[in-house]
């Protein structure tokens, strides 16, 4: 009768409530450990602090239960059992298959608990596992427990998750989660010593528009500052155009302007090649010319869409914000980096200038178009960066090319449409 | 060499990690590394809300069509079940995309569905969202529900959160009865029905604030938390009694929220002294009440006598109606009636009129267990005189603390 009872009521411990005090006394003196733990875990559920400690007493005062746990390298430890017990997958392992209760019976635990994650799985649930204490002191162990280095945080929440212990996977999961939150994906990458092995268009597709995409963002930044400073030239020449607006000067003039102001050889060298290649194509034009200059025209807006920057759209508004400062302090850099490679590809261009200048030789007949073709371009790609440079130190040189290639109606077109486009 | 743990992570809780970042956040981990590229679209929950995007213009087809980007985005990239969908932007308005997500959802078993339109008039729900017969928790905002004629109802719909919405009656009585796992049912601002019979065997939690004519349950055993505020004060001629009516079918309630102006209508009708079955279960009692009207005074007595159980009971006055001198409620003294679990009171926004004082002492003499009385009035004028009264009233339980607090 008292068997059958004990027995039902471990088994189905809500639905039996017969057990008394003495019955459930005299099941804890039994010798067998699994028997022992089991009518424990009973009077646990039934009635926790009381009963437990008297019926403690009656069984050995001084001794202690502990449970043995192996770990995935062969080391054992022992730990107390209402510790160990907070574990649902222990308790579990405990009470079905009867193991833990000595050192040749350990129960394994995965893989991937080691010991001293283990120390600090056990250090959780000491504390937890104590019913008095109060929200906000289970709140403060928390915050305290989880300060640790990434890797052992999710070495932490890998063995919990082994466990099943939830509330410590919850805790160690926010915590990581926070420390991905505001992070740049590089600041992540090292933070978890994640590779870098993505390429750069998988970077990009598919998901432009969320994503920080770094590349179209510098690109931006760099259109946005180039259109600045194009502004406040704009703004400071405005007060001189203002008062020049009919330039009459003859085209020596404004050579011998040049040519004496600074002297510097960079703008004769300009000017000669101009000249040179004005008269060109000013030989036998015609529409093969236009053709050719026209796509070259658009190959070059493509090309030289960086300098250029007309016609891209973007937004002024958004450019600089979501940029954490990191990002930005590099984003400048390599705007910096960008101007000064513009400014200084200049001495690179004279050189090229003046060896272009013998290497291909200009073909007055007109009869090669393929040459006409490749020095129309050619001279395009550098009116690109003459472009670039002279606006950025000679606001005078514009008005120039339009007094030099008026006669020209093909190259004069083009050369108005790139105008335009750098004066906007 | 430094080991990558965190991608080792198992599935679910890296979903877990994950979901408790922001969508953008949790979407931007694509482009760490290559184990990393779709982790992200396997998150069981998408919330899109004003964390998800901030827009710098407010105009609105530019935050359309951003919106609109970034959800399609997410939709198409995602993979995997869908559970929960949430869309509350501040500057969302009803766009026909909703429909297009709407149908997307449909197809992905969505267990949870909440969307708040912030702006702009009710929209419309599609005829998709009917279908999606998977859905748990659905909670709309400043929308029109239009279910199609073969609609029968959400099988599993367990909690269902209306505010600001427009229904038709028949509709309305019909998605309450055809849901009949429902548990909780919150209807806040409808419009479009005035009778409220909700007949649902499962519910247990029921708040509703709005203008209707007429309420009363049917089957609800389980219904425990009642939270019910009348916000129009027009009186429709009832021929029995509206209160014997309302507990008649509620033998189980725990928590019971009278509001705004509920209790006048419970009022109208016959008022008995007691109601015939007490409410053994009611444990805290909230009501909002006009000392001035006798009606609802007998009411509050009745509802107070029916509850021996009852620990908690909090009392707001609503002083705006001039004071009916005439009038002077004689509260019998009832020595078969004593609040025996009465713990905590309040009283708030009361002016020191003579019912609320004989409320007060009633209570007082009648709840020998009691801890605490906290009393507030609304107005410092007369709050000496209220004082003096109070301090004078003989009360039941030795323990008892009358707090005063300042207006």
């Amino acid at each position: 009768m008292f068997w059958k009872a004990l027995k039902k009521s471990l088994y189905h411990p809500n639905k039996v409530k017969s057990l008394n005090k003495g019955h459930l006394l005299f099941a804890l003196s039994l010798p067998c450990f699994y028997w022992r733990c089991k009518v424990q875990f009973l009077i646990n559920l039934h009635c926790p602090c009381q009963m437990s400690e008297g019926a403690m007493a009656v069984v050995k005062p001084e001794m202690k239960s502990y449970i043995w746990l192996q770990t995935a390298d062969g080391s054992i430890q022992q730990v107390e059992e209402e510790v160990a017990m907070f574990c649902p997958m222990i308790c579990r392992e405990v009470i079905q298959t009867g193991t833990g209760s000595s050192k040749n019976y350990a129960i394994s635990l995965p893989q991937r608990v080691n010991p001293a994650i283990l120390g600090l799985i056990l250090d959780y649930c000491r504390f937890h596992q104590v019913p008095g204490r109060s929200n906000k002191e289970r709140k403060t162990f928390d915050e305290k427990f989880i300060r640790m280095d990434t890797k052992r945080l999710c070495e932490l929440t890998s063995a919990a998750d082994s466990l099943q212990l939830k509330p410590l996977v919850d805790l160690t999961s926010r915590a990581l989660a926070r420390i991905i939150e505001g992070k740049t994906p590089e600041e992540i990458r090292e933070t978890f010593h994640l590779p870098d092995d993505l390429t750069e268009e998988e970077k990009l597709e598919p998901l432009r528009n969320i994503t920080d995409d770094p590349r179209i963002r510098l690109l931006n930044r760099l259109y946005a500052r180039k259109r600045k400073e194009l502004k406040e030239r704009e703004k400071l020449k405005n007060v001189e155009v203002e008062e020049e607006r009919v330039d009459d000067r003859s085209v020596d003039d404004l050579l011998s302007f040049i040519n004496g102001g600074d002297g510097v050889i960079n703008r004769f060298v300009l000017l000669h090649e101009m000249h040179d290649l004005h008269s060109a194509c000013h030989d036998g034009e015609g529409n093969n010319g236009l053709l050719a200059s026209a796509s070259t025209s658009s190959k070059l807006q493509d090309s030289a869409a960086v300098t250029f920057s007309p016609k891209l759209d973007f937004d002024d508004v958004d450019i600089d914000d979501d940029l954490d400062p990191a990002m930005k302090e590099e984003l400048d850099r390599e705007v910096e980096d960008f101007a000064r490679r513009l400014n200084s590809v200049w001495p690179e261009r004279m050189q090229e200038l003046f060896q272009g200048r013998k290497l291909v030789p200009i073909n007055l007949n007109g009869n090669s178009s393929m040459s006409r073709y490749t020095s129309t371009s050619r001279f395009l790609s550098q009116v690109s960066f003459i472009l670039v440079w002279t606006r950025d130190n000679e606001p005078m040189l514009d008005k120039l090319f339009l007094k030099m290639v008026s006669s020209s109606s093909g190259l004069e077109k083009m050369l108005m449409q790139e105008l335009a486009a750098v004066k906007s | 060499m430094e080991l990558d743990e965190i991608s080792n992570l198992p599935g679910h809780v890296v979903d877990q990690i994950l979901s408790q970042l922001s969508i953008r956040e949790a979407v931007r981990t694509s482009v760490l590394s290559s184990k990393w590229r779709y982790k992200w679209a396997t998150l069981p929950n998408l919330v899109f809300d004003n964390e998800c995007y901030s827009f710098s213009s407010l105009d609105q087809t530019v935050v359309k069509s951003k919106l609109v980007n970034i959800v399609d985005h997410v939709l198409l990239l995602h993979n995997g079940p869908i559970y929960k969908f949430k869309l509350s932007h501040r500057d969302l308005q009803g766009i026909s995309d909703i429909d297009r997500w709407i149908l997307h959802l449909s197809r992905h078993s969505i267990q949870e569905f909440i969307l708040e339109i912030w702006k702009g008039q009710r929209y419309k729900m599609p005829s998709c969202l009917f279908s999606c017969q998977h859905l748990i928790h659905l909670e709309l905002f400043n929308c029109l529900l239009k279910p199609p004629s073969t609609f029968k109802g959400f099988k599993s719909l367990k909690s269902l959160d209306l505010q600001h919405v427009t229904l038709g009656q028949a509709v309305f009585e019909n998605l309450i009865s055809s849901c009949p796992l429902l548990e909780r049912l919150t209807l806040m601002n409808f419009d479009g029905f005035t009778y409220l019979n909700i007949e649902a065997p499962n519910l247990q939690f029921f708040d509703i604030g709005g203008v209707f004519n007429d309420i009363s349950f049917e089957n609800a055993f389980q219904l425990a938390v009642v939270s019910i505020g009348l916000y129009d004060k027009r009186q429709s001629h009832a021929n029995s009694s509206n209160l014997l009516k309302f507990f008649v079918h509620l033998p189980h309630i725990r928590r019971l929220e009278i509001q705004s102006y509920f209790l006048k209508y419970l009022s109208i009708g016959f008022v008995p002294g007691k109601l015939p079955n007490p409410c053994f279960n009611l444990n805290y009692l909230s009501v909002r009440i006009n000392f001035n009207d006798v009606d609802e005074v007998l009411t509050a007595l009745c509802i107070l006598r029916s509850s021996p159980n009852l620990q908690e009971l909090e009392v707001l006055a609503r002083p705006e109606e001039q004071a009916a001198v005439g009038t002077v409620i004689n509260i019998k003294e009832d020595n078969n009636w004593s609040c025996h679990q009465l713990r905590l009171v309040k009283i708030l926004g009361i002016s020191g009129i003579k019912p609320e004082l004989n409320f007060i002492n009633l209570l007082l003499s009648t709840s020998p267990g009691l801890e605490k009385m906290t009393v507030k009035p609304a107005t410092n004028n007369g709050g000496w005189e209220l004082l003096k009264d109070l301090l004078r009233f003989r009360r039941a339980s030795v323990q008892a603390e009358i707090i005063y607090m300042d207006p």
